[in-house]
């Protein structure tokens, strides 16, 4: 009972004293290496001494899936974070679940952007960003930070297999024959994680490069594992590993990735433009970063995280949640955290900062990755995104690993995807007019 | 208020006994004194299991109607993934629980004896205990690096190639057995060093006098009367299988393919994932079932065991 009692004099405590302040919990992902997390907490004792009428406590959440996670969990419980940023390619879940709100009333009631339709203000962000921040032509979404991946490669290692560093392969077969040249003993031609979530990003992105489209980019109930193009990509892939022999075999995570490269002990690696500042700050010889390699067209699909506010909140947290966002996606905020990170900047406004044509100019890498932003596509989004995507690479696990064919491990992936889908799909396509 | 009053069948006896001597004052002080802790009891762990219950039997899809039946059970043993994680379990149970036991047993014998060097070692050995299992994992993440890690680099002077320990589906479970042993032996070693200390020493006396050399008085003398401390350690090595899947969770993520992943993996999985509760819940109450059936038939045919012996 005085345990009780306690509790609610606490309580009375912490909510009396909040009462000048709408209180806000925002969680946000760390999904990358580095030091992202001190800065997210610089940004956000930036913002509450810049608003007194609201209090922003930046809740670390873990990894895009571990957000994920936690966001449902509070939701389930009554308690959800006043805003997210949540992986982009969630966004279409939280929508077709009812988990988080269409934003098109508080755009067209806010301040700043007061009579936009959604249209309208997506126009503020890059063309391949807004695929994953709509829904049904709802705004779900605002673009916080997002990557491309981005092929990088060690200087050195092009020197000394005699390939010129200002020329970097460009198509698969100069990708390939590269990647042969590259190949010594201790040292790999390739590599790029093979985990979860890495994988079937990337795998995505060699998919569409090979004309493909990987997914249904309008509707959340298709993949095309089975489709040519994607058992293309597996295909080289497996043949990098064992036919070529220029990948080492296996899964790696993306720290033996990195490890990996900054010991010379791989001339190139497959990863996130999100990477771009933790490899600079690591690396200690010169590398360079290129456009993934295309077979029939330059893409990749894009990738980092959104801001949502989820369902549950009252209209006032809805509110502040709302000038929270706004803050964390306008040009100088979006600009100086692209900066410290890597990801680009999904505000085109951004690139017009003096600090930010300074920064572009000192890092050529930086630019590399904004020009491939014009070949971009959608992230990989469906109904039951995380086990869809786990279906398909689990059958890439085993092509890795030499364990299966890509024909195989893409038929069998396939059928559990369809299967995961299947209670979508039923209340959606196949339900037919009586 | 529903928890204070189921309290009373629960400790029934206890308050009748005082109660005949000291009437109703009493027995409201004990109902008292164990609410805090009954509440706790029923709201998380009683009510929890009732609701998988529920949740197990209770079938619904995206947007349908929620209706009763075994509809989960159906799925849950038609899914390939649960079978393999199974399977995975079982191997996981084998490759722990034995080297692990057998360990423990052999450290606690060979350091029984308290010397300043067996209690250094006693420590050294127990060490793994302290360390947070999440904790342990996240290192040997490093410890596994291939090439990089520590453990292919001293590898390597002794000619051995590097080894892509937890992203090979033929290594990663091994590797997860691995670091399960180191870190299970020593807590192990604990209790088998409190049961040698509570074997009487005239019985070893008696035998030696009677001529038994030292293998005779561990197989015919220490062995048996171990019995009940190897019963305890079961139990809860069983349970340890069961229920530690944070370094699943760090390592590997139940990959590649699927090579790690186990009962609890696949339970977090479709709970959290695929949010399916009720095959999460399915799966949940065919692994408690099983290990509940698994640890009542060991306690019995040990104290059986036991009781003949002794």
């Amino acid at each position: 009972m005085r345990l009780l009692h306690a509790a609610t004099l606490a309580m009375t405590l912490i909510t009396g004293s909040a009462q000048a302040a709408t209180e806000l919990d925002l969680f946000f992902p760390v999904p990358v290496q580095g030091k992202l997390a001190n800065e997210m907490q610089r940004l956000i004792e930036q913002f509450d001494a810049t608003h007194p009428d609201i209090h922003v406590t930046a809740v670390y959440t873990g990894s895009y899936d571990d957000t994920n996670l936690k966001t449902r969990a509070a939701i389930q419980a009554g308690r959800p974070p006043g805003a997210v940023i949540m992986s982009a390619n969630f966004v279409r879940e939280y929508a077709i679940n009812g988990d988080a709100i269409p934003l098109d009333s508080i755009i067209a009631n806010g301040a700043e952007t007061k009579g936009q339709t959604p249209a309208q203000f997506m126009d503020r962000f890059w063309p391949a960003l807004r695929i994953n921040a709509m829904e049904q032509g709802h705004v779900y979404g605002v673009p916080f930070h997002n990557s491309t991946p981005l092929m990088y490669y060690s200087v050195d290692a092009f020197k000394d297999a005699g390939l010129d560093p200002e020329h970097p392969p460009a198509t698969w077969q100069e990708w390939v024959d590269a990647l042969r040249k590259l190949n010594r003993p201790g040292r790999w031609g390739v590599m790029f994680p093979g985990t979860y979530d890495y994988l079937g990003w990337i795998v995505s992105g060699l998919a569409m490069a090979n004309g493909g489209e990987y997914y249904n980019p309008g509707y959340g109930g298709e993949v095309y594992y089975t489709a040519p193009s994607t058992v293309g990509a597996v295909t080289l892939i497996d043949k990098m590993i064992h036919t070529w022999k220029v990948m080492p075999e296996g899964v790696s995570d993306a720290n033996a990735v990195t490890t990996a490269f900054f010991q010379g002990r791989t001339a190139t690696m497959l990863l996130s433009t999100g990477s771009l500042s933790f490899v600079r700050d690591n690396m200690k010889t010169p590398y360079k970063v290129a456009f993934l390699p295309r077979q029939l067209v330059n893409a990749a699909p894009i990738g980092g995280a959104s801001l949502i506010i989820p369902r549950g909140n009252s209209p006032e947290r809805q509110a502040a949640a709302w000038t929270l966002v706004n803050w964390l996606t306008s040009p100088e905020i979006a600009g100086g955290w692209s900066r410290f990170t890597g990801y680009f900047a999904p505000r085109i406004a951004a690139y017009d900062m003096p600090e930010m044509k300074t920064y572009l100019a000192e890092h050529p890498d930086a630019k590399v990755a904004l020009d491939q932003l014009a070949y971009a596509r959608g992230w990989f989004a469906t109904y039951n995104v995380v086990g869809v995507r786990k279906a398909m690479e689990d059958g890439v696990q085993a092509v890795l690993s030499g364990k299966a064919t890509p024909e195989a491990a893409m038929a069998q992936a396939q059928k559990e995807a369809e299967a995961l889908l299947r209670p979508y799909v039923e209340q959606t396509a196949l339900k037919l007019p009586n | 208020m529903s928890a204070a009053s189921t309290t009373p069948h629960s400790v029934s006896l206890a308050p009748s006994v005082i109660a005949a001597r000291r009437r109703i004052p009493v027995a409201w002080a004990a109902y008292g004194l164990l609410a805090p802790s009954a509440v706790f009891l029923l709201a998380f762990t009683y009510w929890p299991v009732v609701q998988v219950l529920f949740g197990s039997l209770t079938v619904k899809g995206f947007r349908g109607e929620a209706h009763w039946g075994f509809g989960n059970f159906a799925r849950l043993f038609a899914d390939p993934h649960f079978a393999h994680a199974v399977r995975n379990n079982l191997v996981y149970a084998a490759g722990t629980i034995v080297p692990s036991l057998v360990l423990a047993l052999g450290f606690a014998v060979g350091l029984s004896e308290t010397t300043r060097l067996s209690s250094a070692l006693r420590a050294a050995i127990a060490m793994p205990m302290l360390i947070p299992l999440v904790a342990a994992a996240s290192l040997f993440v490093f410890i596994f690096l291939p090439n990089a890690g520590l453990l292919d680099h001293y590898l390597a002077y002794v000619g051995l190639a590097e080894t892509n320990w937890l992203g090979d589906p033929s290594m990663a479970l091994g590797s997860i057995v691995a670091i399960t042993v180191w870190k299970n032996t020593g807590y192990y070693m604990l209790f088998f060093l409190a049961g040698l200390a509570g074997i009487p020493g005239d019985l070893l006396d008696a035998a030696k006098i009677d001529g038994a050399n030292a293998i005779q008085r561990f197989v015919r003398i220490t062995l048996p009367l171990l019995g009940p401390t190897f019963s305890f350690v079961l139990i809860i090595a069983l349970l340890n299988v069961l229920t530690q899947v944070d370094h699943v969770i760090v390592m590997t993520q139940g990959g590649p393919s699927d090579a790690t992943s186990m009962l609890l993996f696949y339970i977090y999985q479709q709970a959290h994932q695929n949010y399916d509760v009720g095959l999460a819940s399915a799966a949940t109450v065919v692994s408690v079932g099983f290990l509940f059936a698994l640890s009542v038939v060991s306690l019995r045919s040990l104290e059986r065991g036991i009781h003949h012996e002794v």
